[in-house]
């Protein structure tokens, strides 16, 4: 017999058939025949997974987008402002309500009370007082001298002034300090110099501190006077009665520091810090633009739309390394598989 | 020409869809070959075939005549059942601890169709991962990335598989003939 080449086995393959028996033919056609007459023919129901993600993935945004449209208009009902307001001009800020001017009534120390009212310092304990007015005044100069007039009175003392006036308008501005047990009164007074603007009053309890640097100062003299008694003793040496004497200087060095410290803190809370803008014109301020109930809507929209990609990205992030985990122990499994059937068929 | 039969096809969306009853009567032969090559006995080969079409039935729905045709799908659903055929025989060696079919030995007369007795005892030498891709791509000739496809493996990969298988044949023979 010749040798046989790759050429010679595949003719003799091909040319040889291998048929199913009779038996095997029967059996084959009962099974196909058993096939109910509806269930022929593959389905056209199931989608290709390509095509079922170009349609999820559009219908996903569409629902995303759809909820935060809805969740927008829904909470863009309850907004305030009005259309007819000007947009982006300058114009005339009018308050709603004329500020109440401060009321030497009011008994409400620290009391957070209304507008209209002046907070009156708490007696018996230290606090920085601080008050802010704004002033609508005729006549720029002679407001100005009575407003310095007046902190003279009240025995206050002016901290700086700064005063413009022009053809149109004209402007102060004092930082002024009065007594704190007068603040109320000087309030008062100072608002009756024109029309309320604008007004802030601020009040801080410091007296935690004072009582902090009273104890120090207090344990300060205390040190002192033990050195002093030590150095009354005897029987020290030199080099001991050296050493007690530096500490008693560095002890009363320390004392003094202390007390310019208690002094100057005494003297800022003693006083209240008023700042007094006096203007002969309403202060012009860019109106903010109000938007409409389909803007907010819109903004709200997309501020939610902001926050579902913050979420998705978020998922991705965090999940994305599980993906990939998973992703690879898939592959693995299916590369272990075919593995598996290959030493399979090696082996059979 | 053969007229084909209306109740032959089933047509949708411009795409001929065959029933399942002119497929398996179509690919009968085929299917029975391919296991024939794997499992080397005729006796298990039609079990095995009668098998496949069970189980080739039960996923007709599945079947999307697109994305290939119905014989390489059905050569699919063979070689799926002729693995669990051998994971099952595995299984029963190792309880056993006796080998079912003599690796060196006799082959039935005529079980690769007739071939010449060197080829016959040169193709059961083989392993079964050997006699298949000739199965799938001498004696169904099969293209070679539909034979891949089967496989589960890549195009390169099935040409070498062949090539060596075919080698193989030729040693075999050759050894058989020197003898």
């Amino acid at each position: 017999m010749s040798q046989p080449d790759h050429e010679s086995i595949v003719d003799e393959i091909r040319s040889a058939r291998i048929a199913a028996s009779p038996e095997l033919r029967g059996r084959v056609r009962a099974i196909a025949a058993s096939a109910p007459a509806a269930e022929v023919g593959p389905s056209r129901r199931e989608l290709p997974w390509r095509r079922l993600v170009l349609v999820l993935v559009p219908a996903c945004a569409a629902v995303a987008a759809a909820v935060a449209l809805a969740v927008g208009l829904s909470s863009s009902g309850n907004g305030g402002g009005s259309e007819g307001v000007a947009r982006g001009e300058l114009a005339r800020q009018a308050p709603a309500q004329p500020p109440q001017p401060f009321s030497a009534d009011s008994k409400a120390a620290g009391s957070g009370s209304s507008g209209g009212t002046a907070l009156p310092a708490t007696a018996g304990r230290a606090q920085l007082y601080e008050a802010e007015l704004t002033l609508k005044i005729a006549d720029l100069s002679a407001a100005t001298k009575r407003a310095l007039r007046l902190t003279h009175d009240f025995d206050g003392y002016v901290r700086s002034v700064e005063y413009g006036s022009g053809s149109e308008r004209g402007s102060a501005s004092l930082v002024v300090r009065v007594p704190v047990g007068s603040v109320q009164e000087a309030l008062l007074r100072y608002s009756a110099l024109g029309q309320i603007l604008d007004q802030h009053v601020s009040i801080r309890d410091v007296q935690p501190q004072v009582d902090r640097r009273f104890r120090q100062l207090q344990a300060q003299r205390d040190l002192i006077a033990k050195l002093q008694a030590e150095l009354e003793s005897p029987s020290l040496t030199s080099a001991e009665r050296a050493q007690l004497e530096a500490r008693l200087v560095a002890a009363r060095r320390q004392l003094v520091v202390l007390q310019k410290q208690q002094a100057a803190f005494e003297r800022q809370t003693s006083y209240a810090t008023v700042s007094l803008d006096l203007r002969t014109r309403d202060k012009a301020v860019v109106v903010p633009h109000e938007p409409g109930r389909i803007g907010r809507a819109l903004h709200r929209s997309g501020e939610i739309v902001a926050d579902e990609a913050k979420v998705l990205v978020y998922v991705l992030v965090v999940g994305a390394p599980f993906f990939v985990l998973g992703a690879v122990a898939i592959g693995g499994l299916s590369v272990r598989r075919r593995r598996r059937e290959e030493r399979l068929l090696a082996t059979s | 020409m053969r007229r084909r039969r209306i109740s032959d096809v089933h047509v949708v969306a411009e795409v001929e869809v065959p029933s399942f009853e002119s497929v398996a009567e179509r690919h009968l032969d085929d299917v029975h070959a391919y296991l024939v090559y794997l499992t080397r006995s005729r006796e298990v080969a039609e079990e095995l075939t009668a098998e496949t079409f069970e189980r080739a039935l039960r996923q007709w729905r599945r079947f999307d005549p697109r994305r290939g045709s119905a014989r390489t799908w059905l050569c699919r659903v063979a070689r799926s059942t002729a693995l669990d055929h051998f994971r099952a025989e595995e299984r029963r060696r190792r309880r056993e601890r006796a080998y079912a079919a003599d690796v060196s030995g006799a082959v039935e007369d005529g079980l690769f169709g007739g071939l010449s007795p060197e080829l016959e005892r040169a193709l059961a030498a083989l392993s079964a991962g050997e006699r298949e891709v000739i199965a799938l791509r001498v004696l169904l000739d099969l293209e070679i990335d539909t034979a891949a496809r089967v496989l589960g493996i890549s195009s390169t990969a099935c040409t070498t598989r062949l090539s060596r298988a075919l080698k193989k044949l030729e040693e075999r023979m050759s050894a058989d003939v020197a003898a």
